[in-house]
């Protein structure tokens, strides 16, 4: 049982929350969840698109050319937004 | 605190306001657009919607809607409709007369809406005072109406000398009503400026205020830009005017203005029939103006984190001085109650 669980939690996705929307910004990407409203700052630069979390994507899926120090970074940032609900597992 | 992102410039606002028509079927007041009959040449169906188009473009994510009441025009459900068509968040400001169980059922079908109710007091006669004889009654029923929905609903008051002492008893009645409490600051514009000396809050109910708000967590505030609780506020660095920065105004005929409170030919943007709506943002002098506004004469202020000089459409209402600092701020509240007090000892 606990196999599968692993498994089961290894190979779920991560999208946008429905109530987010996304932009892209100088700094990076500006997160905007209209419940609340709440908002969120993520200078991430160019390394995401906007719509990158509109379609479902690994927890460690990043773009083509995305160094390793860069996506430690990313994947502590998408852990962040996972917590803060801007992300959810589908 | 102040927030480095948003001092970048950011490409579009985050959210605006829409006073989609002047037309209002009350005569508030402390109105700040000096709301009644419909202005001449307003947006015409088409060119709203082709606004909505340059919003969902620009990267809008929320408009909040405001007049005159917003259900007087009779395309506004279709104006709402092309927001949520593209995932715009739409945010309506009225005043509840016209709220029927048909229309809340149609708004209650999307998901993307919030409905704020104006109330200016917790009690009838001092609501009815400001806003005009029954209107209370019909607010109340308005707001049962969306409380029942799953629309996210609010009271939405306009602190005056008359209700401040009533604003804890309003935080009550929302609660009781299951919807949130948002309290909106009376500036002069508007017939708010014919009736200013009248309504306008003393330095101590504000200071009073100011306290109570800052141990009432879920009560909201914020005009022009985001309604935040203080918590939030302090949290994003937002505590700052958010005029051309995060937020801007467009009025019923298609001018494009840093604020509502501001609407004036002194701060016209740029006119939505002449220009883009992302050109105006991009190159309006006025909207420059404000990004680059720093309140020097506030810096040394032991508050000036927590507001950065305050409200310029109050400054400049009162002062003529956009550069002047907030005349009603909490530190010139205190100053001014000390005054008053020493002229009095004298």
């Amino acid at each position: 049982m606990a196999s599968a669980g692993f498994t089961k939690m290894a190979a779920a996705g991560i999208k946008l929350h429905p109530s987010c929307r996304t932009r892209q910004e100088r700094f990076g990407l500006l997160f905007y969840d209209c419940k609340g409203p709440r908002l969120l700052f993520a200078a991430t630069g160019t390394l995401l698109p906007a719509d990158y979390f509109g379609t479902v994507r690994r927890r460690d899926e990043f773009p083509a050319g995305t160094s390793e120090s860069e996506k430690k970074a990313l994947q502590k940032f998408v852990t962040q937004l996972l917590e803060k609900g801007f992300l959810h597992e589908q | 605190m102040s927030n480095k992102y948003v001092e970048m410039g950011m490409r579009s606002p985050v959210n605006l306001t829409w006073e989609v028509t002047q037309a209002c079927n009350l005569r508030c007041s402390h109105c700040l657009s000096s709301s009644g009959d419909p202005a001449k040449n307003e947006l015409s169906t088409a060119e709203a919607l082709d606004l909505v188009e340059q919003l969902h473009t620009a990267g809008v994510f929320q408009v909040n809607f405001g007049g005159g009441e917003p259900f007087i025009r009779p395309d506004f459900e279709q104006i709402l409709a092309a927001c949520h068509k593209h995932g715009i968040m739409t945010c309506i400001s009225t005043n509840g007369t016209l709220i029927t169980p048909e229309l809340v059922s149609r708004l209650a079908s999307n998901r993307l809406v919030a409905i704020q109710v104006s109330l200016d007091g917790a009690k009838r006669e001092t609501c009815d005072a400001v806003r005009g004889a029954g209107v209370y009654d019909a607010a109340i029923k308005a707001v049962k109406l969306l409380a029942a929905t799953s629309i996210p609903a609010s009271i939405n008051t306009v602190l005056t000398t008359h209700n401040a002492d009533e604003i804890p008893a309003m935080h009550e009645l929302a609660r009781s009503l299951g919807v949130s409490l948002r309290v909106s600051r009376f500036r002069p514009s508007g017939r708010g400026a014919d009736n200013w000396e009248s309504l306008r809050p003393t330095p101590e109910q504000l200071i009073s205020f100011s306290d109570w708000l800052a141990k009432s967590g879920d009560v909201r505030t914020g005009d022009s830009f985001f309604s935040l609780t203080t918590q939030e506020r302090q949290g994003l660095g937002l505590n700052l005017c958010g005029a051309a920065k995060l937020t801007c105004c467009v009025n019923p005929t298609g001018h494009m203005y840093p604020c509502a409170f501001l609407q004036s030919d002194r701060f016209e943007a740029g006119d939505l029939r002449a220009s883009s709506f992302q050109e105006i943002w991009d190159t309006s002098k006025i909207y420059a103006s404000f990004r680059n506004l720093r309140i020097h004469s506030c810096e040394e202020c032991t508050r000036f984190d927590q507001c950065h000089g305050g409200c310029p459409a109050v400054a400049w209402h009162l002062k003529n001085d956009i550069n002047g600092g907030d005349p009603e701020c909490l530190e010139r509240c205190v100053t001014s109650i000390a005054d008053n007090r020493l002229a009095e000892a004298a």
